[in-house]
């Protein structure tokens, strides 16, 4: 939900509330205003006629007017003087009934007493109420559609602003090494909300450069004392004497050193693409990639009397050629390090998928360890484990969907493009 | 042969300077930015093995200063950095190779004795071994005189073993050589040999010696009996 919708709604609810009470309280406040004026005038009538009685002795001729009425009754002497107080009663006048303010009280004029009976319609509090519910609507109905139009026009305008930072925040990439570097608003939050996020950024950006930095530095600090080994060992296997006694043991320490060299690299290799460090900025022609590097493969897959088929259609991706060829390079190894004598592989390249079949003696692989770091077939001790990681997180990061298929002893890695 | 070794780890820069003392080059180092510096801005050198990040600055402002006094020295730096970009400035920067380390000795002096054929044009294409000589240019080899029919890999193969002549070379540089270094053919030196049995074969053929011996397993070494 928006956070105008959000605002809107509970704004719109507040208001109808406030004004439906604030109506209610108005009208009671107002109808006792008036009832009260009204007991008054009932009152000043009533001393009136108590006056006249007293002056005169008599009553006064009743003068019948529209709006009000007096009724005397004759009672018996002895009867309690009593008043009763004000009180509200239906009357019927005609067809219509209508609600009157009456006031009763006694007085004794000459010899006798009587009951006078005051009455006054209440019918303009009624016409009130009206008014007010008309009103209350109207306002209502007013300030919603001032409200929805300063949404509107205003608000979309005030929070341009911050739309205008989310979507320079969402374009940002950490690899383009620029800050995002947004303006000051005249709006004091958007302004601090643009100074924060600069800030950030400048603060990942260094942090990133000093992770790359440190990559870099690590590659350096851990590959010289390797070349150191490398080269005393390319140096010790020159001694005839050394070499007589400790063939086995030099050959193995050369394959450690050869095996540790290349997970190192590929460790890099992989957090280099972990952290994006590599632009996708190129055409690359797979077609032309493949058979480049099957062309390389080709002594291999001969020498284990591989049949291959190719169905290669021309085919240029916004890629990566260093990526590429290690995408098509991985697999390949794979293709053939993993297939038997005699066997067979296939690659199928469209515009929207590239396929690699090759048979095995192996059986079906997990596939939900496939992908993750140093998972290896049991049957196999080489290689190291991080061919298809690789391959993973170069797919990730060129978009690309990678999965894995095993039937009639026929694994085939399907890379789906876009 | 002049070489200069601009490497700031001791011991490897000494390996370096041995092996490639052993192969008849005159050697000088340097173990930080400012020797460096001072020594090319002084002398010649046929080739520069360059590290990149060295104490007191960076390989490639090396480069630059070469670039700028329009020296012709070639370079091949050899780098921990295994970083497309670094390759590329490097070799944009006028460098004439790149070698990741760790690196056997037996490629880096292939690659070098390529540079300086490459830079001395004038002096000659041909790289002999006793009553074989190979022409690097046209990238053919002759016994006596008589042509002999190779693949490109037993050419490699020859050349590699010339210049490291004398020198136990392991399967494990050899198949680094042929292959390159992402190919992972460490496990299967079934290659190696099959490309020895064949270019053996064509040599003794030819009317060469029994030049290739096979060392205890871990290699093989080119060198007269």
């Amino acid at each position: 939900m928006k956070l105008l919708d959000k605002y809107n709604r509970l704004n719109i609810a507040a208001t109808i509330i406030t004004f439906v009470v604030g109506s209610c309280i108005f009208y009671f406040v107002l109808n006792y205003i008036l009832i009260r004026e009204l007991d008054e005038t009932l009152q000043t009538e009533q001393q009136e006629i108590i006056s006249f009685a007293q002056t005169h002795n008599a009553l006064p001729e009743i003068i019948p007017t529209q709006d009000q009425h007096i009724q005397y009754e004759l009672i018996a002497v002895d009867d309690a003087i009593m008043e009763v107080p004000y009180k509200t009663i239906k009357k019927k006048l005609g067809k219509t009934e209508e609600n009157y303010r009456e006031l009763q009280f006694t007085i004794k004029a000459g010899k006798a007493n009587y009951i006078v009976t005051v009455d006054k319609p209440i019918e303009e509090t009624e016409d009130l109420l009206k008014v007010i519910i008309a009103v209350t609507i109207a306002m209502i109905g007013i300030i919603l559609l001032i409200g929805f139009l300063i949404n509107r026009i205003v608000i979309t305008r005030l929070w341009k602003p911050f739309y205008e930072t989310i979507s320079r925040v969402k374009n940002y990439h950490l690899t383009d090494q620029d800050s995002v570097k947004l303006e000051q608003q005249e709006i004091d939050e958007f302004s601090l909300l643009n100074t924060s996020i600069n800030e950030m950024v400048d603060r990942i950006q260094q942090d990133y450069g000093s992770l790359k930095n440190f990559t870099g530095q690590a590659a350096h600090e851990m590959q010289t004392p390797l070349a150191v080994i490398r080269t005393k060992l390319d140096s010790l296997i020159q001694n005839e004497e050394v070499l007589q006694k400790n063939a086995t043991d030099i050959a193995d320490i050369e394959r450690a050193v050869h095996r540790l060299s290349r997970l190192h690299q590929s460790l890099l290799l992989l957090t280099r693409v972990e952290n994006r460090q590599y632009v996708l900025n190129g055409q690359v022609a797979l077609d032309k990639v493949i058979t480049e590097k099957y062309g390389e493969y080709a002594e291999m897959a001969e020498a284990m009397k591989l049949s291959y088929h190719g169905n290669l259609q021309s085919v240029s991706l916004l890629f990566h050629q260093q990526l590429a060829e290690i995408v098509i390079s991985n697999l390949l190894n794979n293709a053939i390090r993993y297939n038997k004598q005699g066997g067979s592989i296939e690659i199928i390249l469209k515009s929207e998928s590239l396929s690699i079949t090759n048979t095995s003696d192996n059986g079906v692989l997990d596939n939900t360890r496939l992908f993750k770091r140093f998972y290896r077939d049991t049957t196999t001790i080489d290689g190291t484990g991080l061919g298809l990681s690789i391959v993973k997180q170069i797919c990730d990061l060129a978009g690309f969907a990678i999965r894995y298929n095993f039937s009639d002893g026929r694994h085939t890695f399907i890379i789906q493009f876009s | 042969m002049k070489i200069l070794v601009v490497e700031d780890e001791p011991v490897l820069n000494k390996s370096i300077v041995d092996y490639l003392s052993s192969q008849q080059y005159l050697c000088e180092q340097a173990g930080n930015y400012k020797d460096a510096l001072d020594k090319l801005s002084c002398y010649q050198y046929d080739c520069i093995v360059l590290d990149i990040m060295l104490p007191g600055g960076n390989g490639l402002q090396l480069l630059e200063f070469l670039k700028k006094e329009k020296k012709t020295d070639g370079v091949i730096i050899i780098s921990a950095k295994n970083e497309l970009d670094d390759k590329i400035k490097g070799l944009s920067l006028g460098a004439d190779d790149y070698l990741t380390k760790p690196f056997h000795l037996s490629e880096l002096s292939v690659r070098i004795a390529a540079i300086i054929r490459r830079k001395n044009l004038k002096g000659n294409n041909l790289v002999s071994f006793e009553e074989i000589e190979i022409d690097v240019q046209a990238h053919t080899a002759t016994v006596n005189g008589e042509l002999v029919i190779l693949t490109r890999k037993e050419y490699e193969l020859l050349l590699y073993f010339v210049i490291n002549k004398n020198r136990v070379l392991s399967k494990n540089s050899i198949a680094e050589h042929m292959w390159g270094d992402d190919m992972d053919m460490a496990d299967n030196y079934d290659f190696i040999y099959a490309h020895i049995k064949n270019l053996r074969k064509k040599l003794l053929a030819a009317g060469t010696g029994d030049y290739i011996q096979s060392v205890y397993g871990i290699g093989y070494k080119f060198s007269l009996r």
